[in-house]
């Protein structure tokens, strides 16, 4: 198995540089968990892998190492590259989700605390896996996978994930990753891990036990707040072919509602932004990192000033934008109208998803099932294919991640996966999301498997 | 009167209710008390209230596995990724911390929680490497609680008592126009105890301190070394007319020591007082002490007081603590210092011998995590084990402590054993050394540590008493008397029979007398041929 690796994530023998100038020569003394766990398994790592700046950015050009370009093009052309058109591959993790769409690898590490997986899985037509948050070790950057090594942007919504070239490529490499590693506090306990297998397998014991291909049982919701104004009509067609794939197979499919959707972009940009300001304070130039010497004509000399001096250089404008905004959440005058408010959106947000679901959640003291409810949720998930790379302005970044942070938010693991190419678009991929409950990673990779398998058999017809 | 007065000062006394509610966090005290008339200040009543953070006794550091350093660890030598906030290192909770902090709760009799968060405490200073503080802001470990002070006769009442990190330490060299920073001590556990402004003196204030220094190395929590820096204290003050509401308060940070609080606070109360007499107002500010000039002076105003942007921390859990764990801290305490005081009243001990024997340890007895070795007070229950324990008390405390004393050593460098030791009371007693022979033979063995029995030193030293005379014929008579019928029976004729007695006599000398000498003496006693 060959493997890139997100630059967030710490490596001993390569620069772990975060995308950013603050980190442009620093070297780890350790391994993530999960850079251990695939060591440890005999995968190749090929490289690291181009990231915005920290983890903050949905098109990845927020880079001391300049954008990525999106490497796919339709199978009909072979143009250069000087000669295709220059497309984002999304971020945060666009370089791990380019590197796999390029075939350099068969899957790659990354993280995603908003959206950062799946968005860019969404942009290359590669598939991305954000699994439950406590299931993947941070320390390197999975939550779902465990934490430890992974260099924290907002630490109560990032997540280690995984893209892969299929579905099969992304769970061989959760499979290596999915232990429990006690370095990492928010690491789910062996015992909620299994518990929430047994949950998890005995609500697909309903379906998945059946003749292969067929779902009589299979309870699929499409959140119907999941289809805004902005989102590109072309997405709808591919997105009914792929439920009309499910219904084919016996899936009954159900219109669902996640009233607290609008708040969840708002909720998602204050939370993220107040942890960032918080976990980006060490960068000081002090222990490690960039250090700026103060010039000559400094005032105070003090060690704020020596701070401001280095910290001025090190971060770029993105990274300065939320420092200041999550600074700005925190104090003393707006911490209960902005944090505080925040963190009951955010319960609301979960407490949407807890109502729609079959599953009962693991993680609560009881849980009653839901006869009534889904067994996982269906939805495009970007409102568009890749914007080109010269074509950006501020706000619309922000807005690229709607349909991606409500899981965040929840701690909820969702797939992303491409649907085929479709006539009604213009030629570049799009994905759609299974969300599951927490820890219901095998139910969501079961489910687009089979969306997978029925996309590959699409013929898609030629424009017109 | 007095006395009276100040019993009215307990919480359950009806008179404590609170006077008034002051809700603007410029005045800090609820409860107004009576203070004697003919005081320092008279006319005046002063308020205090103090916030001590107490360095935790535990192996590894608060959220880490590095070992915490001791006075000699060289500078940056115990310091993890972690403790140097490495990107990507997360923290993981040291439940030994958790259990010192119960300890303490309990001792303090304070409200444990049953759940308990961590807050983020933000603000950039070299010596923070994170860039923020853990610490528990909005759900502190344990709510409540008092701490009882006999001399004051007072009750002081405990706000509550929070877990957080401790700092590193900047070293400014003005000279070579640096800050060296020592992160050994950053991410080490502390408890802050933070107390009701409820001491209205600087001797009350005094007292609170030592009385809380004493209960947390009774508990083993800390070893409460002011001087060391792990017992570190800021304090609260504020003046008002006697029957006037509270006055602004000044915070005093970072005094070091007992005799340096009760000076800042004198100070700072005279300043106080100076400044409302001559028609001023005190503003509320943090202050600093300066140990050479004993004054206070200001550090900065309320105005310029930093925003900490308090968040609750995103990865550490809340401890969720059942009261059936909270009852097993509880059954594994060590023995407190109320117990060991009555053990040793038990043995005889005055009250002076006791303090003194107990004060011997000063925060040394306190080991790793929670277990606790007085060795000074383990050291007198040995040697008294079949000894007269005033006797053996007068030898450690008048003695030992005096000449280890005199050689600057703390008395965990004792050279003397618990045998060497009881040799040497066992000689003085006999009558094998004389009383001045014997402190002649301490000094001799702290000066020259060996594991030579000291009645061999004094046969060296040729310091015991002199066997061909009276003192072996008192022996022998000793054993004459406690065996008559063998006495009789060599009276009577039978010589073999004194073999006997020679027996004994070698015994009570414990092997020190000559054999021969034993037996002319019995012959002559027994006024054989």
């Amino acid at each position: 198995m060959t493997v890139a690796v997100k630059d967030n994530i710490c490596t001993k023998s390569m620069p772990t540089t975060c995308s950013s100038a603050m980190l442009r020569d620093f070297r780890s003394p350790f391994d993530a968990t999960v850079v251990q766990l695939l060591n440890d398994s005999g995968a190749t790592i090929i490289g690291k892998a181009n990231c915005d700046e920290f983890g903050m950015g949905s098109l990845n050009v927020h880079s001391i190492h300049g954008p990525v370009v999106n490497p796919h093009q339709h199978p009909s052309s072979a143009l250069d590259w000087p000669v295709r058109e220059r497309r984002s591959a999304g971020g945060s993790s666009g370089g791990s989700a380019a590197a796999v769409a390029a075939g350099m690898c068969s899957a790659a590490l990354a993280t995603d605390t908003g959206g950062s997986v799946r968005l860019p899985a969404s942009y290359c037509g590669v598939v991305g896996l954000k699994p439950s948050y406590g299931l993947i070790s941070r320390r390197g950057i999975y939550d779902h996978l465990q934490r430890w090594g992974v260099v924290s942007f907002a630490d109560s919504l990032d997540c280690v994930g995984i893209i892969g070239k299929d579905v099969i490529s992304a769970s061989q490499v959760l499979d290596v990753l999915s232990v429990f590693d006690e370095r990492d506090p928010t690491a789910a306990r062996p015992l909620t891990r299994e518990r929430a297998q047994e949950l998890c397998s005995e609500h697909m014991a309903e379906w998945a036990s059946l003749p292969s291909g067929d779902f009589t049982k299979l309870r699929i919701g499409i959140p119907q707040e999941y289809f805004p104004v902005s989102l590109d009509s072309s997405i709808v067609s591919p997105f009914r072919r792929v439920v009309r794939a499910l219904k084919d197979r016996g899936a009954t499919v159900l219109p669902v509602s996640l009233p607290n959707t609008s708040y969840a972009l708002s909720a998602y940009y204050v939370i993220a932004s107040a942890e960032a300001s918080s976990n980006l304070a060490r960068y000081d130039g002090v222990q490690y990192g960039l250090r700026v010497p103060l010039p000559p004509d400094s005032v105070t000399k003090s060690p704020g000033e020596a701070y401001s001096h280095s910290r001025t250089a090190g971060f770029g404008a993105e990274v300065k934008r939320r420092i200041l905004l999550g600074t700005y959440a925190l104090t003393a005058d707006a911490f209960d109208n902005y944090f505080l408010q925040a963190q009951r959106l955010r319960q609301c947000i979960r407490d949407d998803f807890m109502r729609v679901f079959r599953v009962p959640n693991p993680l609560a003291r009881s849980a009653t099932p839901n006869v009534a409810g889904v067994h996982v949720l269906l939805h495009p998930s970007a409102v568009r294919t890749a914007p080109f790379l010269d074509e950006q302005d501020g706000l619309d970044a922000y807005t690229q991640d709607v349909l991606t942070v409500p899981a965040s938010l929840a701690g909820l693991p969702a797939l992303s996966l491409p649907m085929a190419v479709d006539a009604g678009g213009d030629g570049w991929p799009l994905g759609v999301s299974v969300v599951g409950q927490w820890g219901c990673e095998k139910m969501i990779l079961t489910v687009g498997s089979t969306i997978e398998n029925a996309e590959r058999g699409t013929v898609v017809t030629s424009p017109g | 009167m007095a006395m009276a007065l100040r019993r009215l000062r307990s919480p359950t006394s009806s008179l404590r209710t609170p006077h008034r509610l002051y809700g603007t966090g410029t005045t800090h005290a609820n409860t107004v008390r009576r203070s004697e008339q003919g005081g320092p200040w008279p006319g005046w009543q002063v308020v205090i209230g103090i916030e001590t953070h107490a360095q935790l006794k535990s192996r590894e550091k608060l959220f880490s596995q590095t070992w915490t350093p001791d006075l000699n660890s060289v500078p940056n030598s115990r310091v993890a990724p972690y403790d140097a906030a490495f990107p990507g290192t997360l923290p993981r909770l040291n439940s030994s911390c958790v259990n010192l902090a119960i300890r303490t709760a309990i001792a303090l009799q304070s409200d444990i929680q049953q759940r308990s968060t961590f807050d983020r405490k933000h603000y950039f200073y070299s010596d923070l490497p994170a860039g923020y503080q853990i610490t528990q802001r909005y759900n502190p470990i344990a709510r409540g609680g008092r701490l009882f002070l006999p001399q004051s006769n007072l009750s002081v009442r405990i706000e509550q008592i929070q877990l957080e990190q401790d700092t590193g330490k900047t070293i400014s060299e003005p000279r070579r126009r640096n800050l060296s920073i020592d992160l050994n001590r950053a991410g080490m556990g502390l408890i802050e105890i933070v107390s009701k402004p409820d001491m209205r003196s600087s001797e009350e204030a005094g007292e609170y301190v030592r009385t809380l220094q004493a209960v947390l190395r009774s508990v083993a929590a800390s070893d409460g070394n002011m001087e060391q820096g792990s017992l570190r204290c800021d304090v609260n003050v504020s003046v008002n007319r006697q029957g006037q509401a509270p006055g602004t308060r000044c915070e005093i940070k970072n005094l070091n020591s007992i005799r340096f609080m009760v000076a800042a606070i004198g100070s700072e109360v005279h300043r106080q007082i100076d400044m409302l007499d001559s028609g001023g107002f005190v503003s509320h500010e943090t202050r600093g002490f300066n140990e050479d000039t004993g004054e206070t002076f200001p550090l900065r105003s309320k105005e310029e007081a930093p925003d900490y942007r308090y968040m609750p921390d995103p990865n550490l859990p809340p401890i969720l603590l059942t009261a059936d764990f909270i009852a097993s801290v509880r059954n594994e305490m060590p023995a407190l210092a109320d117990e060991i005081r009555e053990r040793l009243t038990l043995h005889g001990l005055t009250q002076q011998d006791t303090d003194v024997l107990m004060a011997v340890d000063s925060g040394n007895e306190v080991d790793f995590d929670g277990r606790l070795n007085h060795v000074a007070v383990t050291y007198f229950e040995e040697v008294s084990k079949g000894r007269n324990p005033k006797t053996v008390v007068n030898w450690i405390i008048h003695e030992l402590l005096g000449q280890l004393a005199l050689r600057k050593k703390p008395f965990r460098e004792n050279p003397i054993s618990v045998e060497q030791m009881s040799g040497l009371i066992d000689m003085v007693q006999s009558g094998m050394v004389t009383g001045s022979s014997g402190k002649l033979l301490l000094r001799q063995m702290l000066d020259h540590p060996s594991s030579e029995a000291p009645s061999r030193l004094a046969g060296r030293l040729g310091l015991l008493a002199n066997w061909g005379d009276e003192f072996l014929e008192r022996l022998c008579s000793q054993a004459i008397t406690d065996m008559p019928e063998e006495a009789d029976a060599v009276r009577r004729g039978a010589p073999n029979v004194i073999n006997k007695l020679l027996g004994r006599v070698m015994r009570s000398s414990k092997g020190t007398a000559d054999p021969q000498s034993i037996r002319r003496t019995l012959q002559k006693l027994l006024s054989m041929p």
